[in-house]
């Protein structure tokens, strides 16, 4: 059976919103992951039959930025590019986009990844503001002209609308993220002191992990500076303490709510490349997979409880693959927010649970010990369309540095839903 | 024939179509023929006439330049303009309209006959280059181009194609009026017919009246006082750029001012006296035969090898991210070629990055590249501590430190992990190729790839062979070169290889010069006034004495005693006054540059050189060297030594190169001075070699 290999992946450090990687834009991201991976592994692009790149806040001068990237990393101007976005699991559904078309017959060779530069999500002008101004062009006149100039107030330019905050708010349910985790945080009584002491443990094994992290991470000097290399993710903070995550005050509901800055991913800048590849092909070229895609599955939940989506991608993707959770030896759940990912556990730990949506069989505890092992998004950083290529790469790495055979990456997706895929070597 | 008539529906055509030659050119046969065709006509009442070329992407290229090299009497000269602007006047006087169509390169005499028609239109060929490259040449255009140009396109736009000699490409002619419409080369002939019809319809009335100019623009264009301004400015802006060395740009000038409210026949008769006198003089004959030679250059084909296809190459890697490993970086992905940027640490790769982004930037400043263009170029440009993505690159080229233990320890791992096509440069300015080979898995593909200084602006590669470089190395290199627009000159491996051999020299003895007692700036001023770009100790402080000392003393151990630096360096040298890097050398370089007294204190006063001495010694001592170089067929011929010269250090092109300026002295007369030289210094350094003493014995020159 020809298996979906993933052949080779590297990723840029994920660096905070607004420090090492301000100047770069998602697009010279996405190209120094992809051209990075084409280096180190001498890949002749000729070979590659589709760049597919997941992008959530695609730059207004790069639309179709997968087809940007992949000019930027020299693949060849006939090799043709989508851009794919299912939100924070965009980088997934690159992949998995690659692994769909493998199996149809499109093409066996994808060059697939997600990017994000959430440093450089616009402002928005509001609508009639907007309107002025497309006014003040109209006017054929100068005094019709002066009078739509009249129109133009203050708040029409001081307030802008922040993209960043416009895509991290639900649009149906009208939450913000984090509301959402209040939601969960609330419905599966998870305390503050729970939530801060998983934002200390993915710190702590981040900063353990630095090393095994350098193994998939290609230094980048940003320009136009270039003064000097970023080696690591800027996230994770040495000497994190459970009295420092206490001070901080819950951001998204004050006063009652749980959920803070220390206890939520990072905003974060950051792009990651893998090469999929059907696995008689990738033989064929000489390639040696990391490991294998052996089923994955996307599901749909309530958009203010969007955090859970991992509870049920994981047991539907484990069901497609004929496992059992207990056959899974390692697993990385996104962290969005500590609240999500602790109701998640809570979630696929209860029989109820498994019954209430006909899971049986596929649910489970997961031992802490084989979740997140080098430290999640609340310590590296979430860039949103990157994160899901990332926990692959992180995942298939950690496969193969401690010889085992099978790992789940999940993510909680923004609008509502869930993704999980089921790796192998 | 080289000119062709038709007639067909009352339309004329003519078509130049030189016999066996991919060009055409205005030689006196093709413009008596054409001269002939259109005296027929003067009397015919055609709908227009079309003036076209067969040749792909050349309408005219010119005058034959091998016809003006020949004349040597001012009247001769003169007559050759005249019988030129005599056809082009008949072509303007004729009672119909007259097309030039333009599908590529229309220079000088091209050009001129093109103003002498009613219209111009153009393809959005992206070969066309249209203009009077004359200036470059040393003389002025002889056709009716200086009197035309400014009538059809305004007096400072002329002033500028035709003072700076730099031609235009379609767009910028279109917005310039020079032509009147571009169309797409493809449905050419249809799309020139529609036009004649626009003509025919409104005869008299120019299709494309564009604008004048507006406000200012106009005001200088148009108003006598706003010509001065223009006049004098032109000037001043020329005298700056060539040091009055080149007189053509200047007469230029004064062709256009003077003839600016005279009659065309009046006019023409300016120029063609203008064309005349300078065409006849050594500077013009010194820059035609040095256009002949940048051309054979441009083309330069490794003899014995012509059977051989060069590899391919769209990869590279660059070894070493300093200076040069940056400045080779940022022209490898200006020219489109991948490049690996490996050196040891990051940090050594960022300085790299930022020497590459930095010609970017100023290229963007003058507007000579656009952001995208920049970033899609830098991308281009990956930086790496080890040798990843080495396995399919085409070349590799090493610029670390200067030194022969760490090159052949380069050259000696690298060859384990590139593919056995891949070429294997260095990019040395003075170790041994050889060595570096020896160490090598397989020698043949080993080649010396010598930039020079900043790599985006200086023309010249040196390509040095060792016994064991193979042809197919050596073509492949040669058409690297090129395809990086440089200039390649083939060196044998020898110490110093060409140019830094005998610019050494120079600088060697400007140390000397100055022990004995001069002052640092005057023998700095007495080589501008000789027409080199730079002073021996300006250039010095540019490069860093220490480079120069250790480059001395590489030749010093693989030439002889000659080349032992002088004295005034080793005073200098532990003093750390090193240039421009370390802030001060032999001049301060604060914000104003000043004398480094510091320096000048620790020459003997009271010693007094003359200024022709001082050139003497400094130019003399670099052509007995460069006859040495001959002698020891380093290159193979003067060429190679005159256009290393001329691009390798700026040798002034108005002197013809190095050689030629040797050729001009006399061999006598080059003898009978270094004799003289010699038997005052007695040290060997000014001793004739073998090679002009045989020059003398046969009564030849360099070049003859």
């Amino acid at each position: 059976m020809d298996r979906i290999a993933i052949v080779g992946g590297i990723r840029t450090p994920f660096c905070k919103m607004g420090t090492n990687f301000n100047s770069l834009s998602a697009q010279e991201l996405g190209r120094i992951a992809a051209r990075e991976l084409i280096e180190r592994m001498d890949l002749d692009v000729k070979v590659i039959d589709e760049v597919i790149f997941g992008c959530v806040g695609q730059p207004a001068e790069a639309a179709n930025i997968a087809r940007v990237i992949a000019l930027l990393a020299g693949v060849p101007k006939t090799t043709p590019a989508v851009t794919v976005h299912r939100n924070c699991a965009s980088g997934i559904e690159a992949a998995v986009n690659a692994a769909i078309k493998i199996k149809a017959g499109l093409g066996s060779i994808y060059l697939t990844g997600g990017t994000e530069s959430m440093s450089n999500i616009p402002f928005f002008f509001s609508k009639a503001y907007q309107e002025i101004l497309t006014g003040i062009s109209r006017a054929k006149t100068m005094p019709a002209k002066l009078q739509e100039f009249a129109k133009i107030r203050p708040h029409h330019f001081l307030k802008p609308n922040i993209g960043l905050q416009l895509g991290l708010t639900d649009p149906v349910c009208g939450l913000n993220m984090g509301q959402t985790a209040e939601v969960l945080a609330k419905e599966f009584g998870i305390t503050r002191r729970a939530q801060d002491e998983f934002a200390l443990a993915s710190h702590q094994k981040a900063i353990a992990g630095r090393a095994l992290l350098r193994e998939e991470i290609v230094p980048v000097i940003p320009g136009p500076k270039y003064k000097e290399a970023v080696m690591d993710d800027n996230g994770p903070r040495d000497g994190q303490t459970m009295e420092a995550l206490a001070k901080l005050k819950p951001f998204f509901e004050r006063g009652t709510g749980t959920v803070t800055p220390g206890n939520s991913s990072q905003i974060t800048d950051g792009a990651c490349a893998l090469l999929v590849a059907g696995e008689l092909r990738a033989k064929v070229l000489g390639m040696k997979p990391l490991g294998y895609i052996r089923s994955f599955a996307f599901a749909g939940v309530e958009p203010d409880r969007m955090g859970i989506g991992p509870a049920h991608a994981i047991p539907m993707a484990l069901k497609k693959a004929g496992m059992k959770l207990s056959d899974v030896q390692a697993f990385e759940i996104n962290e969005a927010f500590a609240a999500q990912v602790l109701a998640c556990l809570r979630a696929l730990g209860s029989e109820k649970f498994a019954r209430d949506f006909g899971y049986e069989g596929y649910t489970g505890e997961i031992d802490p010990a084989q979740l997140n092992v080098n430290g999640g998004a609340i310590a590296l950083g979430h860039p949103v369309g990157t994160s899901g290529a990332r926990l692959i790469l992180t995942m298939l790495k950690h496969l193969n540095r401690h010889n085992l055979n099978c790992g789940v990456v999940s993510l909680c997706v923004g609008g509502g839903q869930g993704a999980a895929v089921v790796l192998e070597r | 024939m080289s000119v062709f008539y038709k007639e067909e529906a009352n339309i004329g055509t003519v078509t130049f179509d030189a016999p066996d030659s991919k060009v055409n050119v205005l030689n006196a046969d093709t413009l008596i023929g054409f001269g002939t065709i259109l005296d027929g006509l003067k009397n015919k009442n055609l709908k227009a006439l079309v003036i076209q070329s067969a040749k792909k992407d050349i309408f005219i290229a010119g005058a034959d330049i091998k016809e003006i090299e020949n004349i040597t009497d001012e009247a001769d000269a003169k007559a050759k303009a005249q019988a030129g602007q005599r056809v082009m006047d008949t072509l303007e006087d004729l009672p119909f309209p007259t097309v030039a169509v333009i599908d590529g390169a229309a220079l000088g005499g091209g050009c001129e006959l093109a103003l002498a028609c009613r219209w111009r239109v153009m393809t959005f060929n992206d070969k066309i280059r249209i203009g009077l490259p004359e200036v470059n040449l040393g003389f002025v255009p002889g056709f009716g181009g200086t009197y035309r140009l400014p009538r059809l396109i305004g007096l400072q736009q002329a002033m500028k194609m035709i003072v700076s000699g730099v031609p235009v490409n379609p767009q910028a002619a279109f917005k310039s009026g020079l032509v009147d419409r571009l169309y797409p080369a493809v449905g050419l002939q249809e799309s020139v017919r529609e036009f004649i019809e626009e003509i025919a319809a409104e005869p008299g009335k120019r299709v494309l009246m564009r604008k004048g100019p507006k406000g200012l623009a106009a005001f200088l264009d148009n108003h006598p006082l706003g010509r001065m301004v223009v006049y004098k400015k032109t000037i001043e802006s020329v005298q700056k750029a060539t040091k009055g060395f080149y007189p053509a740009p200047l007469k230029a000038v004064d062709v256009i001012r003077k003839s600016q409210y005279l009659s065309r026949e009046q006019a023409l008769d300016i120029e063609s006296g203008a064309f005349a006198q300078l065409a006849v003089t050594p500077i013009s004959k010194n820059l035609v035969r040095l256009f002949y030679l940048t051309e054979k250059y441009k083309k330069l084909s490794v003899s014995g090898a012509e059977g051989i296809k060069p590899a391919a190459m769209s990869k590279a890697a660059v070894i070493g991210a300093g200076v040069m490993g940056g400045g080779i970086a940022q022209l490898l992905s200006n020219r489109g070629v991948w490049t690996r940027l490996k050196d040891i640490n990051h940090e050594a790769i960022a300085k790299g990055l930022a020497a590459a982004y930095d010609v970017y930037k100023h290229a963007m400043k003058r507007r000579k590249a656009r952001p995208h263009e920049v970033a899609a170029k830098m991308a281009m440009i990956t930086g790496t501590v080890d040798y990843s993505g080495f396995a399919d690159v085409d070349i590799v080229i090493e610029a670390v430190v200067e030194n022969l233990d760490i090159k052949q320890k380069v050259f000696a791992q690298v060859s384990q992990v590139v593919s056995p096509k891949a070429v294997l440069a260095s990019n040395t300015s003075s170790l041994s190729v050889t060595e570096m080979a020896r160490v090598a898995k397989d020698p043949a593909r080993v080649i010396g790839f010598h930039f020079f200084n900043p790599v985006h602006r200086m023309p010249l590669i040196e390509i040095i062979t060792t016994e064991f470089t193979s042809q197919q190395t050596l073509v492949a290199t040669v058409a690297f070169a090129r395809k990086l627009g440089k200039t390649p000159v083939v060196v044998k491996d020898a110490p110093g290889f060409l140019v830094n051999r005998i610019l050494l020299g120079y600088i060697n003895e400007a140390g000397r010069i100055l022990s004995e007692g001069g002052t640092i700036d005057e023998i700095d001023r007495f080589a501008v006034n000789f027409g080199l770009p730079m002073g021996p100790f300006t250039l010095s402080d540019e490069v860093g004495l220490d480079v120069g000392v250790k480059v001395l003393h590489v030749l010093e151990a693989g030439l002889g005693p000659r080349f032992k630096p002088a004295s005034i360096f080793d005073g200098i040298l532990p003093k750390k006054l090193l240039g421009k890097k370390s802030g001060k050398g032999f001049y301060i370089h604060g914000k104003k540059r000043t004398v480094n007294n510091e320096v000048q204190a620790l020459v003997k006063a009271g010693g007094k050189v003359t200024e022709h001495e001082a050139i003497e010694r400094m130019i003399y001592i670099m052509i007995n060297e460069a006859a040495l170089v001959l002698q020891e067929k380093v290159v193979d011929g003067p060429d190679a030594v005159d256009i290393g010269m001329i691009m390798g250090t700026g040798f002034p092109p108005f002197r013809g190169g190095l050689l030629r300026y040797a050729d001009s002295i006399g061999i006598d007369t080059l003898m009978e001075r270094l004799e003289a030289l010699e038997s005052r210094f007695q040290d060997g350094r000014f001793k004739p070699c073998d090679y002009i003493l045989e020059l003398k014995k046969n009564g030849r020159q360099f070049y003859t």
